[in-house]
């Protein structure tokens, strides 16, 4: 009997899909970078990058317009595409992999409720003037609802899945009830911006909310990859986690704070945008299996490149308007999700 | 050396100097009308053929359609907006979202803020601010006089004092939204010198069967149908509160254009005489 | 070795187990039986560590209940009855889970699913597998997590729960094979069994655990006696031998009339 010395190190072998995975991580990384391209290149204002990039090598100076269209409009807007995107479609995949289901989306923990509540208050009971306050309680009610919602769910040091998901239909009609309080009490301009915020968008999307929601999107997400062992060990179930050697609780604790900061801090800045936590991480499972570490990583690059490039329609399908990207995510996103659905119906049951 | 450096400021400055006077001395050509109201007044001043976009508010008068459209006035994109490469921008007050506000002061086109209200000191404030911003001053005089006289000589006509009226906003699967105080319908009653039942609360909200039939409202007034959401006028008298009701009993339903009744603009003498007339061909 | 002492488990208000005492011996089978509710299972998860519990469990001198999580996968592997799966994994990701945190190649995995006769199977989806067939998969990725029976002078263990219920006779043979192998290499094995016939032939200690407490522990034929047997399981059993020293048990058809 061969000790694991002694065997030698493995060729490819049928069943391991690691290699496919690691081509799909560049192709994405590829596609990313492609759509940012694209996205900082195109506009309404008919701003030309390449013009620009090459006025600038030969010393000249840009135009004033050209300058805020590019740098303070497309850059910071491409940038909070990519962080928004990431966020939704990892926070996605880090739930269904927790709870063990692919139709987990962060609205099972009550971040969108959360959320929701907290915009509504900022714009009905004022201060909807000052540029910073409705992120800052969309975030704060994210956040609040979530950790709530944890501690409900946790006992003598055991989180039970299952009562965070019964607690999370109880806190989120609770949340929704509030925010119907509020929006009984709001007048129809205050309806109106609640009912954009809801749709969601990336306009508005300045440097300064980077700097603020950068860190608290980025850092969570640069921290997934350490779970991803953990949430596939976790499909075995919770007690066989533990057996091999997975510190479950932990685990759990990390996935709960990670997805609060980096959705919290999403839909803050961008408002209600569905699909891409739910739609992103079944795609990529479907193309290259439901290993965590590559599907995080994989949902990020999707999930980013998708938002982006949601956003770039929304910048210039009815220019000189706008269309919030919520309902271009949707209005993608839910139909190419059902055509892939009876697609794949019968081959892999998910 | 450092004369190069004096020279090289002092001629920027002159430069800026120059650039500030241009600015000045040149009215705006290429202008953004962001609020239904203004693009109004922006005709009425004969100014149209400086405006380059408008928002999806202005649909007065009809060749405005034909115009850009920038969207929603609390919804305006930035790229959008400089996309119609405007030199002015004429924005409703409330016009947003901040963080585009920010991005185009950076860019240093001017934008004017309108102040929005509902009784006549409002109409003429607005005009005088757009014909203003317009560089057009005495024709804003001229217009701000003959809407005022409008204004005036329809206002508080006698006996409209005792018409009760019940502004419907919408009115979904039975639900009624109706006009509370402040709002542009509460103004528009006003001024034609009869009662908004709905002094309850503020803003368009749901009104409750049994608040209606208290209300005894002699005429339901509501905007022109138009679009698949709309209510046709049976529908609306079969409601078994609005039914039980004056204006119910004797099928009094009043229908105005929306933008004409509450856009309080140039029209809106027109609007005081019209919806006057309306009232009093009511039966009730 | 593994010992317990004065084990007791509640769950809740309710007493499922009650100051049990035994122990299990590296390089040996230690089976435990009894009738159903008589706490096998639950005493199999307080020995995994899955449950809190009153009294000591020390497996190789570690308390159990102080050991991290990550200090006892390296010590011991635990076969669930059954592994429901949720995520289309491929039979190979699954086997390589066992050694989430160790380095592994698939030619490891290849040759633990060969030994459980699923030769060629890496490709396959999990989900599309038998449940026979799952639990062999599984028994692959326990396997392949305590690979040396034997590490650095110390035992491994092996915990099973029911680990032939869902097989044919062949498989079961087949996998009671490895298990042997596994006790006879130095390891410890520590096992749910409802086959007592399949118990008396591979095991080599029994534990009879009967309302809630340990009846009695030996070896098989020490333990499966008649009287024993039919006051633990409620039934009238006659133990029977067969030549060259078998053993085979047959339930007796008036079970109710005594």
């Amino acid at each position: 009997m061969p000790t694991a010395e002694q065997i030698s190190p493995a060729t490819v072998c049928d069943g391991d899909r690691s290699a496919t995975t690691r081509r799909i991580v560049w192709l994405l990384g590829a596609l990313l970078a492609a759509s940012m391209i694209v996205a900082l290149a195109t506009g309404s204002a008919g701003t030309s990058l390449w013009q620009a990039l090459s006025d600038v090598l030969q010393g000249r100076e840009l135009s004033l317009r050209d300058r805020v269209v590019l740098l303070d409009i497309r850059a910071p807007r491409v940038l909070m595409g990519c962080l928004v995107g990431a966020a939704l479609a990892v926070s996605g995949a880090v739930l269904q992999g927790l709870f063990r289901n692919p139709l987990a989306d962060p609205g099972i923990v009550g971040v969108s409720a959360g959320a929701s509540l907290g915009a509504v208050g900022a714009i009905v009971l004022g201060g909807a003037l000052v540029v910073w306050t409705v992120p800052v309680s969309a975030f704060l009610g994210a956040w609040i609802t979530t950790i709530l919602l944890y501690r409900v769910a946790t006992r003598r040091g055991r989180t039970s899945v299952a009562t965070m998901l019964l607690a999370g239909i109880a806190l989120t009609a609770f949340a929704m009830a509030l925010t119907g309080i509020l929006v009984y009490v709001a007048d129809d301009t205050q309806l109106r911006d609640f009912t954009f915020w809801t749709m969601g968008s990336l306009a508005g999307s300045t440097w300064s909310k980077i700097y603020v929601a950068g860190p608290i999107i980025a850092i969570p997400l640069l921290l997934t990859p350490f779970l991803a062992k953990g949430l596939n060990g976790l499909t075995l179930g919770e007690a066989a986690a533990g057996h091999i050697g997975i510190r479950v609780q932990r685990l759990k604790a990390c996935a709960v704070l990670i997805v609060a900061a980096a959705t919290g801090a999403a839909v803050a800045v961008s408002g209600g945008i569905g699909f891409v936590g739910i739609v992103v991480p079944h795609l990529l499972r479907l193309a290259s299996g439901p290993d965590h570490r590559y599907l995080l990583i994989n949902s990020a690059l999707l999930g980013a490149a998708l938002l982006v490039m949601a956003d770039l329609i929304c910048r210039v399908i009815i220019a000189p308007a706008e269309l919030p990207i919520g309902i271009v995510t949707a209005v993608i996103g839910a139909p190419f999700f059902l055509w892939i659905l009876l697609r794949q119906r019968g081959i892999v049951d998910l | 050396m450092i004369r190069k450096i004096t020279a090289l400021f002092s001629g920027l400055s002159v430069a800026l100097i120059l650039g500030t006077g241009a600015t000045q001395a040149e009215p705006a050509e290429r202008i953004v009308s962001a609020g239904g109201s203004i693009t109004e007044i922006i005709y009425a001043l004969g100014q149209e053929h400086r405006l380059v976009a408008r928002d999806s508010t202005s649909n007065y008068p009809a060749e405005v359609s034909e115009l850009p459209n920038i969207g929603y006035v609390r919804r305006l994109s930035a790229e959008g907006l400089l996309s119609v490469n405007p030199d002015l921008i004429l924005a409703e007050e409330g016009a947003g979202p901040p963080e585009t506000l920010a991005v185009l002061e950076e860019t240093q086109i001017p934008i004017v803020s309108v102040p929005m209200g509902h009784n006549r000191a409002a109409v003429m404030d607005k005009i005088r601010t757009v014909a203003k911003a317009l560089d057009v001053p005495e024709q804003g005089e001229q217009l701000a006089d003959s809407v005022g006289a409008a204004i005036d000589s329809a206002t508080s006509q006698e006996g409209l004092e005792n018409k009760r009226v019940l502004f419907v906003l919408s009115m979904q699967s039975g639900r009624i939204l109706a006009a509370g105080t402040n709002t542009a319908a509460q103004g528009i009653i006003e001024m034609v010198g009869a009662t908004n039942v709905v002094q309850g609360f503020e803003g368009y909200k749901p009104l409750g069967d049994e608040a209606i039939i208290t209300a005894a409202p002699d005429v339901i007034l509501m905007m022109e149908a138009g679009g698949f959401l709309s209510v046709p006028d049976a529908d609306v008298l079969a409601h078994p509160a609005i039914a039980v009701t004056p204006a119910g009993q004797n099928g009094d339903v009043l229908r105005m254009d929306g933008m004409l009744l509450l856009g309080f603009s140039v029209r809106t003498g027109q609007a005081i005489t019209d919806l006057a007339a309306g009232l009093r061909d009511a039966n009730g | 070795m593994l010992n317990v002492r004065n084990l007791t488990v509640n769950l809740g208000r309710q007493t499922i187990l009650e100051n049990l005492t035994l122990t299990a011996q590296v390089g040996q089978i230690t089976a435990v039986v009894g009738p159903s509710g008589a706490g096998k299972s639950t005493l199999l998860a307080a020995l995994t560590g899955d449950l809190s519990f009153d009294g000591s469990v020390t497996l190789n001198g570690h308390d159990i209940a102080r050991t991290s999580t990550t200090r006892l996968a390296e010590i011991r592997a635990v076969l669930p009855q059954a592994t429901p799966m949720s995520f289309p994994f491929t039979v190979l990701e699954v086997v390589r889970m066992g050694r989430i945190h160790k380095t592994m190649n698939n030619r490891m995995a290849s040759e633990a699913l060969t030994r459980v006769g699923l030769h060629g199977f890496e490709g396959r989806f999990y989900q599309e597998l038998s449940g026979g067939e799952q639990q062999r998969v599984q028994l692959a990725r326990v396997l392949v997590q305590v690979w040396e029976p034997v590490a650095q002078g110390s035992s491994r263990w092996l915990f099973l729960d029911e680990p032939v219920s869902s097989l044919d006779i062949g498989h079961q043979l087949q996998v009671m094979r490895i298990i042997q192998d596994f006790a006879v290499r130095g390891g410890g094995v520590v096992m749910v069994m409802h086959d007592l016939n399949l118990t008396a032939m591979c095991a080599d200690s029994v534990i009879l655990l009967s309302n809630k407490m340990v009846m009695h522990q030996g070896s098989p034929r020490d333990t499966f006696r008649d009287d024993l047997l039919s006051s633990a399981y409620g039934c009238k059993i006659a133990v029977n031998r067969a030549p060259e020293d078998g053993m085979f048990l047959l339930p007796q058809v008036a079970c109710a009339a005594s």
